[in-house]
């Protein structure tokens, strides 16, 4: 590095505390690794790159200012959101400085924007994946039970559809608030219990999440019979709630911490190395990780760091991530990704049950997914 | 129905009638990452490949009258008109109401905004399709109606029966016959006007 050209410096936007600080701390460790590799390999454009933090305390209101903050300070990129109404409201901030995002969190879809890289799963990358999984191994009966906000809402309205065009049932479909008291909780779990057997498909997130497992671990529910599949339960949420509370439910990601391939134990050792042998590795984890390698990818073809520059040589980018090799699809600006599904152990990690044979396609703009329209490899449990 | 409406938006078929601009390429980028078959021509052409079931125009006065001959012919029922528009003076919203439009995308474009406007037009579309169904199904019985009562008198005079046993009469003869009700009126009206006219009738 030539220590005489000034630093790029680089936005990273994530909760400290809050509802989503469980996972979005991991987040934020993967977006740190990855610049630190990139400095130790020379850094972006033989300049070296500081991460800027932002703290957005799971608060969208909070978030935007934060990136306000950032990008009046001259940081033009920007790492960071989990929840999607904290993107919602980061994303008019960004486009109107005329910064550049990358989110790193699996979402509900239905979004573009060229100010905007979505480097987590679409619903046809996981929603549809866990669905097919649960229909196939479990039942037919679905509860939907999900934390108050857009997320929830889409998603629940995929897996409806989804569910019923494979013959299946949704017995019921409830909300929680964000900030769900013990009382709420039981309420669901009492609700839960009327319409057994039935399986649960969960959209709360963070310390919701946690406290449900853990009510629905205490109601006694069998989950080789009525496992809860969630989206938004990935490492991070198992190591909060504990591997008993975990053990048995389904999951449907990009990727586990479990994959066995080299180049995931490489990033895996690494990870633990850097953040402890108990620090929790989740898809979301992931996806913070190789976005900043694909923003590298993308500044090396650009020979600049300026965002019009980088956003032009966005399309294509790839990148031999942990979760295998993924691409930015220009034409939507999301991820191909490696769909996986995976049931909790009591270690806190995923045993894989399933995974593409091949990576597939984001398709945000998916309103109907059509059953079965995928080549999956079923693996032996 | 309004899922179904949804559900089957990757089967619709829109034009793009605007210049191939910044705003342009926005229109058609989100129409594809939305799924939907697409056609782009400007200026306009004398006629389309596809028979579009929607056309977003970009509306220009110089443009706008090969724009309309173009919607007319295109095909039946003429597809419903998302209007894009740079200004609001009455003078554009003149021609706004002449394309008939069911939605209006303002400019510059934004990828945001562009579902919602292509799922109310479909919406306003089929709605506007059912009720001229309804509306054309509703005349034809009128007609019938005063068919059905003409020939009636027709009968009554000619046999000096009853209205009720006039009724009786055609619907029998036009249940042996296997034709509706008012083909039967039709004919015994056309009988009627041919055994009644004299030569300098003509």
């Amino acid at each position: 590095m030539r220590p005489t050209d000034s630093p790029i410096r680089l936005g990273a936007l994530f909760s400290d505390s809050g509802l989503t600080a469980v996972v979005e701390r991991t987040q934020r460790q993967a977006v740190t690794m990855a610049v630190e590799e990139i400095n130790a390999a020379g850094g972006l454009l033989g300049r070296e790159a500081v991460i800027e933090a932002g703290n957005s305390l799971s608060d969208p209101a909070r978030a935007r200012a934060e990136a306000e903050r950032l990008l009046a300070s001259g940081v033009e990129t920007i790492f960071g959101c989990y929840m999607s109404s904290t993107r919602r409201a980061v994303l008019p901030v960004v486009e109107q400085r005329r910064g550049l995002l990358f989110y790193p969190t699996l979402y509900e879809g239905f979004e573009y924007s060229s100010h905007c890289i979505y480097s987590g799963a679409a619903p046809n990358q996981n929603s549809v994946w866990l669905a097919d999984h649960m229909l196939r191994r479990y039942g037919t009966r679905f509860y939907l039970v999900g934390s108050n906000y857009v997320f929830p809402y889409e998603s629940n309205r995929i897996m409806r559809d989804y569910v019923q065009s494979c013959g299946g049932v949704v017995v019921e479909e409830r909300y929680l608030p964000l900030h769900p008291s013990d009382e709420d909780i039981a309420r669901v779990i009492g609700d839960i219990r009327r319409h057994a057997p039935v399986m649960v498909f969960s959209t709360t997130v963070g310390d919701a999440t946690t406290a449900f497992y853990r009510a629905y671990d205490r109601a006694g529910f069998d989950r080789s019979t009525m496992p809860i599949g969630s989206l938004t339960t990935g490492e991070p949420e198992l190591a909060a709630m504990g591997g008993d509370a975990a053990e048995g439910h389904l999951t449907a990601a990009p990727y586990f911490s479990t994959i066995g391939s080299p180049r995931n134990a490489r990033f895996v050792a690494a990870f633990r190395a850097r953040w402890g042998e108990d620090a929790p590795i989740s898809a979301n984890t992931e996806a913070a990780y190789f976005q900043v390698h694909l923003y590298a990818e993308a500044v090396a073809r650009a020979g600049a760091t300026d965002v019009a520059s980088v956003r032009a040589n966005l399309p294509g980018c790839a990148y031999d991530a942990p979760q295998g090799p993924v691409r930015i699809d220009g034409r939507t600006h999301h991820t191909v990704l490696w769909p996986r599904v995976g049931v909790a152990t009591a270690r806190g990690e995923f045993a894989i049950v399933e995974e593409a044979a091949a990576a597939v396609a984001p398709d945000p703009y998916m309103i109907d997914p059509e059953p079965r329209a995928w080549g999956a490899r079923a693996l032996a449990i | 129905m309004s899922r179904g409406l949804l559900r089957d938006l990757r089967d619709v078929a829109v034009a793009v009638l605007h210049p191939p601009d910044a705003d342009g390429g926005v229109i058609l980028d989100q129409l594809n990452r939305i799924g939907c078959r697409t056609e782009a021509a400007w200026p306009p052409p004398r006629s389309l490949q596809t028979a579009p079931d929607l056309a977003v125009v970009g509306v220009d006065r110089d443009a706008h009258a090969a724009v309309m001959r173009l919607l007319r012919k295109s095909a039946q029922p003429t597809p419903g008109v998302i209007a894009v528009v740079d200004y609001e003076n009455p003078a554009m919203l003149q021609l706004v109401l002449e394309l008939e439009a069911l939605a209006v995308i303002s400019k510059p474009v934004r990828s945001f905004g562009i579902l919602t406007n292509l799922v109310i037009a479909r919406s306003q579309r089929v709605k506007a399709e059912e009720q001229a169904a309804r509306i054309r199904r509703l005349e034809a019985r009128i007609a019938g109606f005063r068919s059905v009562d003409k020939a009636k008198k027709i009968l009554m005079d000619a046999q000096g029966i009853d209205e009720q046993d006039a009724y009786r009469t055609m619907r029998a003869q036009a249940m042996a016959k296997r034709i509706s009700l008012e083909e039967m009126a039709l004919a015994i009206i056309n009988a009627h006007s041919l055994l009644s006219s004299r030569i300098d009738d003509a």
